[in-house]
């Protein structure tokens, strides 16, 4: 019973999913044709618009990573079906009220929503800063009780040790931790760990607005702790597709399971290490912030570089390289979103150089790498888990036929969209500007180029949503 | 300019990984069933790492010297600009800010002789870049209120210097500009 359940709300998040990403995708076309001005929008529309993107993207993928997480989960250890519907249902309300407070009360304080900039800003609605915190409170609060309630099953079956894959370092084991609980275990603690910080951030926020000026926040220290948040789960939300992918991957290519070794147990350590401290690299242009804490930034950007091409990028090349395998959508997407994943990361690690930072902080180059991994990289990975999972339960295998159209759309769609930006960036053009000045007569024109791009990347969604929609309902309205 | 360096091996770098992807992709379609894969891989995957982690701490020793903290860290400024920035506009003077009733003035600042400017902001983040008459941004820092970041540069070429808000402010955000002349 619990299975089939599992089975049904996992085809609501991949149904809500889809569709939350394509009005997404949908809101950025007109950001850039905006900046194209080939439409326009009102300076506060565009930022409102902007920060509905950017919440909603990092939301869904993040959500989408989750679902993929738990139901593969269930092959090891039982889950809480209860966790999971109550992460839906809070992610419904919570993005719900999002969209209140951007579309209606025009919030447009970007997904950064640098503190104090909720509290100064010009255009909004007064409810709305109060109902933009609520939502994030909402989303927090699903998000950690999902995060925790998988984390504590982990820990029913498996020691700390054993999560952690430690039995590993020595030779032959006498208990196997798959690499998917190890990679899962990781991911969950960062993923608590910036939770809990953005716990502390939103109290922070609400103590200043309700205190009426009687309490008033350090800015350095609320930037240290949104882009701890932000940073880390919009890093954690890959490695949860890479959990997928390490389960999967050999699984549908139809070769034998991978298996945890020394190397993958020390990469994955190593790993969570890295991953809670690079988020120094988005302060580098503040000079106050202590000199040691901006080389941890650096250092970790860089070693974070090791574990993923070393042992995870590395094993995908063992896998595929002159052996027979049998692929499919599911499999090329994770191969593709690999390779894109990879060139996001060349991206980021030049940005995370702090003398390249100086130069390219918050210029066009920002959005190019993380648009990379994103829309390159984890979007392609959850793809390929939504596009499995709805082939599981179905008998019609004739599916395959808009597999390439699918693949060519998303790569011709997402390349040129995403050279635009790094184009735009080398180009010292500033991203978040709703429209361009006339010292960059370049800008607009490669707008429009990256929302024309873009648009086939969303045909491409298009195509693919239309090949699996059914196949999930079906799934959610079969007999239980 | 090192933007263009950058693009340059950047574009080459996602070029390699393209081939790599591509050739290893090729080779699993042109496979025979019978083929055993990658010969030693865990060797190779050790060489793949080391070579890797080589090349990074070759990247890291040779930048970090460079990183704005350390660049003109013992010398003493010829001049000193105060910058103070608010939604949406910037002032700066050669006399320190009266947060109270800020006021700027025009700037003229000495070619080859190093510049301090003393960043703060009024109300929230901003970004203090500075671009040169070719719109290259060539350095940059944060406005920050309650810290005075310092940013510290000698300035090469003579002409006028646009200062850009590169951090987002709120609506006018796209707006938010200065100017100053290095004579």
């Amino acid at each position: 019973m619990e299975s089939i359940k599992l089975r049904k709300i996992t085809s609501v998040w991949v149904i809500t999913v889809l569709i939350l990403f394509i009005v997404s995708i949908t809101l950025g076309i007109l950001m850039r044709l905006n900046q194209g001005e080939v439409i326009s929008q009102s300076p506060v529309t565009f930022y409102s618009n902007l920060t509905t993107h950017g919440l909603t993207m990092i939301g869904i993928w993040f959500v989408a990573g989750m679902a993929a997480v738990n139901y593969l989960m269930q092959r090891y250890i039982k889950t809480s079906y209860a966790a999971n519907v109550i992460a839906l249902v809070f992610t419904v309300i919570g993005v719900l009220m999002l969209w209140t407070a951007t579309f209606i009360g025009k919030f447009h304080a970007a997904w950064t929503f640098l503190y104090p900039l909720p509290f100064k800003e010009m255009g909004a609605a007064t409810w709305a800063t109060l109902l933009f915190l609520a939502s994030l409170t909402v989303l927090g609060i699903g998000w950690l009780i999902w995060s925790i309630s998988l984390m504590t099953q982990i820990l029913k079956k498996y020691s700390i040790a054993q999560a952690f894959a430690w039995q590993h370092f020595k030779k032959n084991p006498k208990v196997e931790t798959p690499p998917f609980i190890l990679i899962s275990m990781i991911t969950l603690i960062g993923v608590i760990a910036c939770l809990f910080a953005a716990v502390v951030l939103l109290v922070l926020f609400y103590a200043e607005y309700f205190s009426k000026g009687n309490f008033v926040n350090d800015a350095l220290l609320m930037k240290n702790l949104t882009y701890f948040f932000g940073h880390t789960i919009a890093n954690e939300m890959l490695y949860l597709g890479l959990a997928v992918i390490y389960e999967l991957f050999s699984e549908v290519s139809g070769r034998p399971k991978w298996k945890t070794t020394w190397y993958v147990a020390l990469a994955w350590n190593f790993t969570l290490i890295f991953v809670l401290t690079a988020f120094f690299h988005h302060l580098y242009m503040d000079f106050v912030q202590p000199e040691g804490l901006q080389i941890i930034g650096q250092l970790a950007s860089y070693l974070a570089s090791l574990p993923a091409a070393g042992v995870t990028v590395f094993s995908v090349f063992i896998a595929v390289y002159r052996t027979k395998i049998k692929w499919s959508l599911t499999n090329l997407l994770f191969f593709i979103g690999i390779a894109g994943w990879v060139i996001g990361g060349l991206g980021a690690v030049i940005d995370s150089t702090i003398s390249n930072n100086i130069v390219l902080h918050n210029t066009l180059w920002v959005p190019a790498h993380f648009h990379t991994y994103n829309a390159m990289g984890n979007v392609l990975f959850s793809l390929g888990f939504f596009y499995w999972f709805s082939t599981q339960f179905s008998e019609n295998s004739k599916v395959s036929k808009f597999t390439t159209l699918t693949l060519t759309l998303l790569l011709i769609g997402g390349i040129g969209f995403l050279l635009a930006f790094y184009f735009g960036g080398a180009d010292s053009i500033p991203r978040r500007y709703s429209i361009y000045p006339s010292d960059f007569p370049m800008a607009a024109p490669m707008a429009t180029i990256g929302a024309t791009f873009a648009t086939i990347y969303l045909i491409a969604i298009l195509i693919f949503f239309f090949n699996i929609y059914k196949r999930c309902l079906k799934i959610l309205f079969s007999p239980s | 300019m090192q933007q263009q360096p950058i693009l340059v091996l950047f574009l080459a770098l996602a070029g390699i990984t393209t081939i790599v992807f591509t050739y290893i992709f090729v080779s699993s379609k042109k496979a025979a069933q019978s083929e055993k894969g990658m010969s030693n891989p865990l060797k190779k995957r050790f060489w793949f790492s080391l070579i890797l982690f080589v090349i990074l701490s070759i990247f890291t020793t040779a930048t970090l010297p460079d990183s704005p903290y350390y660049l003109f860290a013992d010398e003493t400024p010829a001049k000193v600009v105060h910058v103070a920035a608010r939604q949406f506009t910037f002032f700066l003077s050669e006399k320190a800010i009266d947060p109270a009733s800020p006021t700027g003035e025009d700037i003229e600042l000495p070619a080859d002789e190093l510049v301090e400017f003393r960043v703060t902001s009024l109300d929230v983040n901003h970004g203090f870049a500075i671009y040169n008459n070719s719109n290259r941004l060539i350095t940059q820092v944060q406005a920050m209120p309650g810290y005075v970041n310092r940013l510290r540069y000698k300035f090469k070429e003579p002409g006028q210097y646009d200062i850009l808000c590169l951090e987002y402010c709120g609506m006018a955000h796209q707006a938010m500009r200065a100017s100053f002349t290095v004579k």
